[in-house]
């Protein structure tokens, strides 16, 4: 799932401090089981800058709207009627989000309340560890189910660097070596020899917005679907 | 912790509570007793007295505070504290002067000067003694200076000294200038452990561990460092997870412990400090100067509660306890009276909780059938419909004598809440809990076609259940009612300004007369109770709670996964008592097989779970079978037992001269000790080590139990017992006594360099280093006994399948490690033997009895009504993102894999409202505290302009 956190407080105030009127919209999905978005985070959210206006003797009037996914458009229909009743809108939803809600309405400034980290599993509550980088090029079949480009600092496929520490990285003895294990894992399935099949380097370079089709679908015109 | 208690035991309606008298005397037979009662005159008449405490505010008399340990002052005229149950004041007559001013301040008339001793008679079928102790008084033990140096006191008065209702509030403070101590020492074992100058032979139990709390308690009040010093001869902290306690104390906390009995104190004059002097464990003295000394005072039967016994012909052993026979802990001399708690033996709050329950289990037995013959039936209208109805809300402002009254401008209070919106009636009354009150209350709801009530007065915690009573007496839902607290909130604290005391007394009526408005009607669900009891495991546990629920007229099913009942004591021969387990065994087996109230099911596995508290199922296979039984029941008992550790330590296995107590035990029965010249014991093997921190409390006394065998057998044999701490507590330290007395010798060592052990042809041999000699020893054995701790049974299986929690150790988990020590944290579910922690059989049957009289509470009733305060999911907005599931601290909200949503059991919510709170998508709600429930107050506070 995709996590984000909340931005600091300061920065949010200053983002919003030419504002009188502002509609905040939580998102529903990733970012309200990771804690960060969902209707309660926007009720605290606009409670924190009602009062701390408030207490500057400059008050905002901040209404808050939690929509299913901020990334489907059939969602985002809701809000049509409601955010040109707004000088701004603010969107606790994922990077993704944001600029969704910022196409569809191009007349209004919209700002992201949370900083999107990235993609993480959930091991207890509140406590998300990044599993993936979306690199687009999956090679965990052959690293024993332990991805490289997150797991390493340095990304790399084809490792271990010369770093690798008796089972931890180089940067810390806390972070363990990935391919340290990659090769502990491979060992114990008994399939070693994958390791020594050489992949080639992520694409990081040119990097486009990718577009992902699942099979049996297509693109469409954008103009058909409004 | 106690005042829920309190306040419970005050309004159950089978509990005639009859306080400040004594039993003059019990004549007649078991299940028809005559008691004669001598009723002290208490001088205000407890139903009148509302205990707002305006006589005490005007008696001119100072009096000594008992209840403070005579560390401040009170009135003569008082009550000895806030929470006291019944809540009414008394009069002090040793001091009272009769100046007749509480008479005269007394609105509800209760003052009653001319209040005499009665005697009254009473009718009982059987009888429970918990008349308790006191502390042991240290006066008489010269050389601690007691009394003579004011910074000496005892454990007693330094409980009240950290308290906050004590007489320093709480400060950390020494009697002598109020001064807070930067260095405090305790003096373990004052009045126990003393035969010599006490008279007191056995271990209190308990002073170990209440000194290390005092310790924590008072590094967490001190403003600075606080050095902290328990001086000891054993650290005794033998209960379920007490040793990981004092680990903590003693690593992580900084507590010292100090291995010397003090020999004598002297006084700084200056400063008042304290040169304390000991000799240490190299045999040098030491002195060393401390702020303050706490006496760390033993439990002391008191004169009279050894009158009483004469009185009642009950006979107690030569330190004043019942001296119960170890199979029958809560059983006295004389049929029919029962004992528990401290008077039985010394012993600690869980295990005097455990106690109270097994003697109710006996004496409710005698009596099974006469259950409910006394208790009164209560009918309630059928219940009113509001549905559709506009709010009409009655407020009932209380002057609680001039407690509120007398401070808060209270008519003025009633006229505003009259301009509140959804308020059709409202009234100020003297005391609006008193009886008269409630029924007025009743005729105006009536009259007025109120559909919501508000109380502005008291707390909630002891009056909203009586006003909620009052509303369904009229057919109102008790969930329409709402509490305003003008007095503790308010008028008590306020009571300089009573201006702004109105002004907040309008607020909190506003706020909850917008919170009466947007209550709801809430349906109890009510659910039958199947009235069979399901035990698992039978051994001495389960088969002492078979039959308790047995005589208590419940159908049991016994399960024991063995394919004969007994369980880990039909290792065990006798009890350091010397009395006979095998013969024990047998003769509770023919009783439970012949009891037919009891099917007992062996070599049976459970392999399914499902239900709640009065309704649960559970799913056996018996002797292999290929066809699972269903079984369905309404309660559980745990009862899964616990065996001797595998050491792997000190060549275990390796040399057949190397064995475990209990093989000890068997090699005496059957071989006797006549070729034994020299047998070491080694202690804590598996116990209070890196894997299992925490003591296994019984393998103390197993080595002395063994080791006085081996000195009847052959007298000429030499015993030595390597350990650490000896933990014979209570009673038991008399039979530590009795083995140093027969030559038995204990040598002391560390954790840090345990003893080593090597076999050679010539016997096992041990080398340790003595600490009086400081030097190492070598003692050839011809047996080397390692004392193994106890291990869990291997309830791997079944915890997962009934969701049973279990601590690391594998013992199961109970609701509350003081004051719930034989419940499982879900309802119905009971625990009581080894499977809750090692403990000794005498324990363990008390603990059974006690899971039986537990059980017994629910099965005697024929449904239950489940409370209405449960948390409810909005499955549509849900994103089942877990939070709730993972963050209920009673595993309630679960993933329901077929419908695929997010699940709360209505029958097993306790209420709590923290998935509420957690639910990112605020799709939780707990009735009767909605989110507008609670919003509404705060809007109504704001909308008045604070």
């Amino acid at each position: 799932m995709i996590v984000a956190q909340r931005k600091p407080f300061e920065e949010i105030m200053n983002m919003l401090k030419g504002y009188k009127k502002v509609l905040n919209v939580g998102c529903g999905t990733c970012v309200a089981v990771c804690l960060a978005g969902g209707e309660k985070e926007v009720t605290v959210l606009n409670t924190e800058l009602d009062m701390a206006r408030k207490l500057k003797d400059n008050p905002i009037k901040i209404d808050g709207i939690t929509i299913e996914r901020q990334c489907d458009r059939e969602y985002l229909a809701e809000l049509d009627s409601k955010v040109d009743d707004y000088e701004a809108v603010v969107s606790m939803a994922c990077g993704v989000g944001v600029q969704f809600l910022a196409e569809r309405f191009p007349q209004i400034p919209v700002y992201p309340m949370v900083d999107t980290s990235g993609l993480a599993a959930n091991q207890a509550v509140g406590w998300y560890e990044e599993r993936c980088r979306s690199c687009n090029q999956c090679v965990l079949g052959m690293t024993g189910g332990i991805c490289p480009v997150t797991m390493c600092a340095k990304g790399i496929y084809n490792g271990p660097c010369g770093g690798t520490n008796n089972g931890s990285c180089e940067i810390d003895t806390e972070q363990p070596c990935a391919w340290f294990m990659i090769y502990e894992r491979l060992e114990r399935q008994g399939r070693l020899d994958n390791i020594l099949e050489l992949h080639a380097p992520v694409e990081w370079l040119d990097q486009t917005p990718r577009t992902l089709v699942q099979p049996g679908y297509k693109k469409v015109d954008p103009e058909d679907l409004v | 912790m106690i005042s829920p208690k309190l306040v419970e035991v005050g309004r159950h309606t089978n509990i005639n509570l009859i306080t400040n008298s004594e039993i003059e005397n019990i004549e007649g037979e078991p299940g028809d007793f005559d008691v004669t009662l001598v009723n002290r005159p208490r001088y205000i008449d407890p139903v009148k007295c509302t205990g707002c405490g305006e006589c005490a505010r005007h008696c001119p008399v100072t009096a000594v505070n008992y209840y403070n340990m005579n560390l401040d002052d009170r009135r003569a005229t008082y009550i000895e504290y806030a929470q006291a149950v019944p809540l009414a004041f008394a009069i002090d007559t040793d001091t009272c002067i009769g100046c007749g001013l509480c008479e005269n301040m007394c609105i509800a008339k209760a003052i009653d000067y001319d209040d005499k001793e009665r005697t009254s008679k009473l009718k009982a079928g059987s009888v429970i003694l918990s008349a308790g102790s006191r502390g042991f008084d240290p006066s008489s033990l010269d050389y601690l200076g007691y009394g003579k140096f004011p910074n000496v006191v005892t454990s007693e008065e330094f409980e009240r000294i950290l308290s906050a209702s004590g007489p320093y509030f709480g400060h950390l403070m020494r009697p002598l200038d109020r001064e807070e101590p930067k260095k405090i020492a305790w003096l373990q074992c004052v009045g126990s452990r003393d035969k010599n100058r006490s008279g007191n032979g056995y271990c209190s139990s308990v002073c170990c561990m209440y000194a290390v709390k005092e310790a924590m308690i008072s590094k967490e009040h001190a403003h600075g460092d606080l050095d902290c010093a328990i001086f000891n001869m054993d650290i005794r902290t033998f209960g379920k997870d007490y040793e990981k306690y004092y680990l903590r104390a003693k690593d992580k906390d900084g507590v010292r412990f100090v291995k010397a009995r003090i020999h004598t104190i002297t006084e700084v004059p200056e400063t008042g400090d304290l040169s304390v002097w000991y000799v240490d464990e190299t045999g040098a003295t030491q002195e060393e100067t401390f702020n303050m000394v706490v006496l760390s005072i033993g439990l002391q039967i008191q004169p009279k509660t050894v009158e009483l016994a004469q009185r009642l012909r009950i006979e107690l052993n030569e330190y004043n306890f019942t001296s119960a026979a170890p199979f029958a802990p809560v059983k006295t001399s004389r049929p029919g009276i029962y004992t528990c708690g401290v008077l039985q033996g010394p012993k600690d709050i869980p295990s005097s909780i455990t106690e109270a329950s097994a003697a109710a289990c006996l004496a409710g037995a005698d009596l099974a059938e006469a259950r409910g013959a006394d208790i009164q039936k209560i009918t309630v209208p059928d219940e009113i419909d509001i549905s559709g109805q506009e709010p009409r809300i009655g407020v009932f402002v209380c002057n609680c004598g001039i407690n509120i009254g007398g401070i808060v401008d209270v008519p003025a209070v009633r006229e505003y809440a009259a301009t509140l919106p959804n308020v059709t009636f409202t009234d100020d009354n003297l005391f609006t809990c008193s009886q008269d009150t409630q029924d007025k209350i009743k005729e105006v709801i009536i009259e007025h076609k109120l559909n919501r009530v508000v109380v502005a007065s008291c707390s909630p915690k002891t009056h909203e259940q009586m006003f909620m009573e009052t509303l369904e007496a009229c057919g109102i839902n008790k969930y329409l009612f709402e509490m305003a607290n003008i007095r503790n909130q308010n008028s008590w604290i306020h009571s300089k300004t009573p201006e702004i005391a109105t002004q907040k007394a309008k607020d909190l009526v506003r706020m909850s007369v917008a919170r009466a408005a947007v209550l709801n009607t809430l349906k109890e669900k009510i659910v039958p109770i199947n009235k069979q009891a399901l035990i698992i495991g039978g051994g001495i546990a389960g088969m002492n709670a078979a039959l308790g629920l047995g005589k208590q007229g419940f159908d049991v099913v016994l399960v024991e996964k063995d394919t004969q009942l007994g369980g880990f004591a039909r290792q065990l021969h006798h009890t350091i008592e010397g009395e006979d387990i095998g013969a024990y065994i047998e003769k509770l087996i023919a009783d439970v097989e012949a009891d037919n109230k009891i099917r007992v099911l062996k070599n049976t596995r459970i392999v399914g779970f499902e239900g709640f508290k009065g309704n649960f199922a559970t799913e056996v296979i018996v002797d292999g079978s290929d066809d699972k039984e269903k079984i369905k029941h309404g309660v559980i008992i745990v009862a899964t037992g616990a065996s001797e550790y595998k050491p792997e330590e000190y060549s275990y296995g390796e040399d057949k001269r190397i064995v475990t107590q209990v093989e000890l035990g068997h090699r005496l029965e059957e071989q006797g000790a006549s070729d034994l010249d020299s047998v070491v014991m080694i202690q804590c093997v598996g116990s209070r080590n890196d894997e299992n921190e925490n003591c296994s409390r019984i393998c103390c006394q197993n080595a002395v139990k063994n080791a006085l065998d081996i000195k009847r057998l052959n007298p000429d044999a030499q015993v030595y017992i390597l350990y650490r701490d000896i933990r014979t507590y209570g009673l038991l330290e008399d039979y530590y006594t009795k083995a140093r007395e027969l030559g038995v010798i204990f040598i002391r060592f560390d954790q840090a360099a345990p003893p080593e052990v090597q076999a050679s042809d010539d016997g096992v041999l041990v080398r340790i280093k003595d600490h009086i000699l400081q030097q190492d020893v070598d003692i050839r054995a011809d047996l080397l006994t390692l004392s193994a701790g106890m291990v869990a049974e291997d309830t791997d299986e079944l915890s997962g399948i009934m969701k049973l929690n279990r601590n690391p150790e594998g013992f199961f988990i109970e609701a509350h490690v003081k004051l719930r020590p034989v419940d499982m944290p879900s309802d119905g579910i009971f625990l009581c033997g080894s499977a809750h922690a090692p403990k000794l059989i005498s324990e363990t049957i008390a603990q059974a009895q006690a899971a039986a009289s537990r059980a017994t509470t629910f099965l005697a009733r024929d449904e239950i009504k489940l409370s209405a305060i449960t948390a409810k999911v909005d499955t549509d907005y849900c994103v089942k993102c877990l939070t709730c599931v993972r963050s209920c601290p009673f595993e309630v909200p679960v993933f329901n894999t077929h419908e695929k949503v997010i699940e709360i059991n209505e029958a097993i919510c306790h209420g709590c409202g923290v998935c509420t709170a957690v639910c990112p998508r605020e799709t939780i709600q707990l009735s009767f505290y909605e989110d507008d429930q609670i919003t509404s107050k705060i809007d109504a506070l704001l909308a008045g302009g604070m």
